[in-house]
């Protein structure tokens, strides 16, 4: 009976976690899109985002500041891993890409212990996002709300810059055929510099609000890039619409599964997508290529 | 090139001269040392026949060597089986496992081969994380290693390190003999044929996805028994012996060894072993050097170790081009 009167509230911590997981993946998911580049530093940028505004905090105080500055910061890293690493290596093809990506996970995570050390880093938030309210007789705390909100608000604005604006039907061109958006005479690699700045700054934004909600330590880029990594495949890799419903999806796996089956979920997740990858590799939403 | 092959062998000849001295050179201390050496290069060579022969990058290779590893150390400990059958029932749970995975992952190439076989990894991680009463969960299984019997001769004891040491070295080296071999095989030769165009070999009328499934059976089975040596050396299995950074571990040595040549992954599992234990000896950040050196070497030297090695040969020889 618990269980049952828990669903609505773990519905809820399943949509919080979706929606934060959905801000990471929609850059990957782009990224691997348009660049064929799986980018297994992903998780690593997100991590960042969360440290950067630890020490932000630690350094101003001030929470709203670090919500602006952590995630261009991050966004910089992101440029500067694109353009002087990832794009050297692009003549030996995608498995070196991958490889380097990997390698630069491995130094992030390596360089974020070095830094910050090995134990959790505690984020104090402000006072008007701390404590919970009560609505329809569930009580929930603020900042998941707050969360929610970041990540609705970011969600809306990249669907209008995908779907409506200039750069984004240039961006959704590359996606789809980048040598003929290159025929047409757009600067293709600039447009891959700006769209991995873009990922970045969506990964470390979401590090930023998801830094104090799933706890700031060294092995958080290693635990979310599994789950990301199992959106991008669900959803179809390159499709945005296909991580938000995969994230969403893989949200409530996790928040409901462990009502029932507190020791399978993860297992189910691997389950889900080994099997989307032997009956459906082009995932959900995903073109064949 | 008559020269040349004579060259091969003499350095060869040595090369086992060498293995079969040093345990008369080297302290206890890195006897050990050299066994972990020469457990990692079998591991390296079963991975490379899928990087460099196949082409293939997988991210989960660490699920045939975990579970070579449980497979010998629960029978050790719960049936009392003898070494030689422990060690080769740990190989061929890794091929089992490779042909119930393989006939699924090597349908695909890329980037989905990478994730698909992570996901299996990581299901494998799981089931021995929660079948607590098989693999012991987080507290893993130990078991003794048991002595090796010759029918009729009486049984050789392997707790002096001396003895475990030419052991592994026998076994090693006729695992690695065979993996030598293999690239000169029909299936072989055909191995390399599907990783610069699997459409062609298909029209020719090979049976492409077979063969792959077998290739891929062979690479797991050498992981698994790469994995028992392991699990028997250690005399104590548990998760670390499948988790991602086991996977990452025989991707980075075969990388920074050079998956163009047969000796590459040989040379970067030794280099990987003995400079882990140099560097974490002298700093607590080796990691953090060992992921820089990874990242250089995917950069500039694509080919790895042993591809510097070739560049700096031909450059000192020009002539033997």
């Amino acid at each position: 009976m618990e269980i049952i009167s828990s669903i609505p509230v773990q519905a809820l911590h399943g949509l919080v976690y979706g929606m934060l997981l959905f801000l990471v993946a929609s850059g990957l998911t782009l990224i691997f899109g348009m660049m064929g580049v799986l980018n297994f530093a992903h998780g690593a940028l997100y991590m960042l985002g969360a440290y950067f505004s630890f020490t932000i905090l630690q350094w101003t105080g001030m929470f709203w500041l670090s919500l602006i500055v952590a995630p261009f910061l991050v966004m910089v890293v992101g440029m500067v891993m694109e353009r002087f690493f990832l794009r050297k290596v692009h003549v030996y093809g995608h498995a070196h890409e991958l490889l380097l990506t990997f390698g630069m996970a491995y130094i992030i995570e390596e360089l974020v212990k070095i830094i910050w050390g090995n134990e959790p880093v505690r984020v104090d938030l402000p006072h008007i996002l701390s404590g919970s309210v009560t609505f329809l007789g569930i009580e929930y705390p603020v900042y998941r709300l707050f969360i929610l909100l970041i990540s609705f608000l970011v969600f809306i604005l990249m669907f209008l810059v995908l779907f409506k604006t200039r750069a984004g039907i240039i961006v959704r061109a590359a996606v789809s055929n980048k040598e003929m958006v290159d025929a047409l005479g757009f600067n293709v690699p600039m447009v891959f510099l700006l769209l991995f700045g873009m990922g970045a700054w969506l990964a470390g934004l979401a590090g930023v609000i998801g830094g104090p909600y799933r706890i700031t330590n060294p092995a958080m880029a290693s635990t979310i890039i599994i789950d990301l990594f199992v959106v991008v495949v669900i959803g179809g890799l390159g499709s945005v619409g296909g991580a938000l419903i995969a994230s969403l999806l893989i949200g409530q796996l996790q928040s409901i599964g462990i009502l029932f089956l507190p020791e399978f979920a993860i297992v189910f997740e691997f389950l889900l997508m080994a099997l989307v990858l032997i009956f459906r590799p082009h995932g959900l939403m995903g073109e064949a290529k | 090139m008559k020269r040349g092959r004579l060259i091969s062998w003499a350095f060869f000849l040595m090369l086992m001269l060498l293995l079969v001295g040093l345990p008369f050179i080297l302290s206890e201390y890195y006897l050990n040392l050299v066994i972990t050496m020469i457990i990692y290069s079998l591991f390296a060579l079963s991975y490379n026949i899928l990087l460099g022969n196949a082409g293939l990058l997988s991210f989960g290779h660490a699920a045939y060597f975990g579970i070579g590893a449980y497979t010998s150390v629960i029978l050790f400990k719960r049936l009392g089986v003898s070494l030689i059958p422990g060690i080769l029932a740990g190989g061929v749970s890794g091929g089992l496992l490779g042909l119930l995975f393989g006939a699924f992952v090597v349908r695909l190439g890329g980037t989905y081969f990478a994730l698909l076989t992570l996901a299996f990894n990581e299901l494998i991680y799981a089931a021995a994380e929660k079948w607590r009463g098989l693999s012991g969960g987080e507290d893993g299984v130990a078991a003794m290693r048991p002595a090796f019997h010759i029918p009729g001769f009486g049984g050789i004891d392997m707790f002096p390190t001396k003895n475990w040491y030419y052991f592994v070295l026998v076994v090693v080296v006729l695992s690695a003999a065979f993996c030598w071999y293999f690239r000169k095989t029909p299936l072989g030769r055909l191995n390399e044929c599907l990783r610069e165009n699997e459409d062609r070999a298909r029209f020719i009328g090979y049976n492409t996805y077979a063969s792959k499934v077998v290739i891929y059976i062979i690479s797991c089975f050498f992981a698994g028994i790469a994995g028992a040596l392991a699990g028997a050396f250690q005399e104590f299995v548990t998760v670390t012996f499948i988790n991602l950074d086991k996977a990452a571990e025989v991707l980075i040595m075969t990388f920074i060894g050079g998956s163009g040549t047969f000796w590459g992954p040989i040379l970067g599992g030794c280099f990987l072993v003995y400079f882990n234990d140099l560097l974490s000896s002298m700093t607590e950040h080796w990691a953090l050097i060992q992921g820089s050196i990874f990242v250089l070497l995917v950069m500039y030297a694509p080919q790895g170790l042993s591809g510097l090695i070739i560049q700096l040969k031909t450059r000192l020889c020009p002539t033997k081009q």
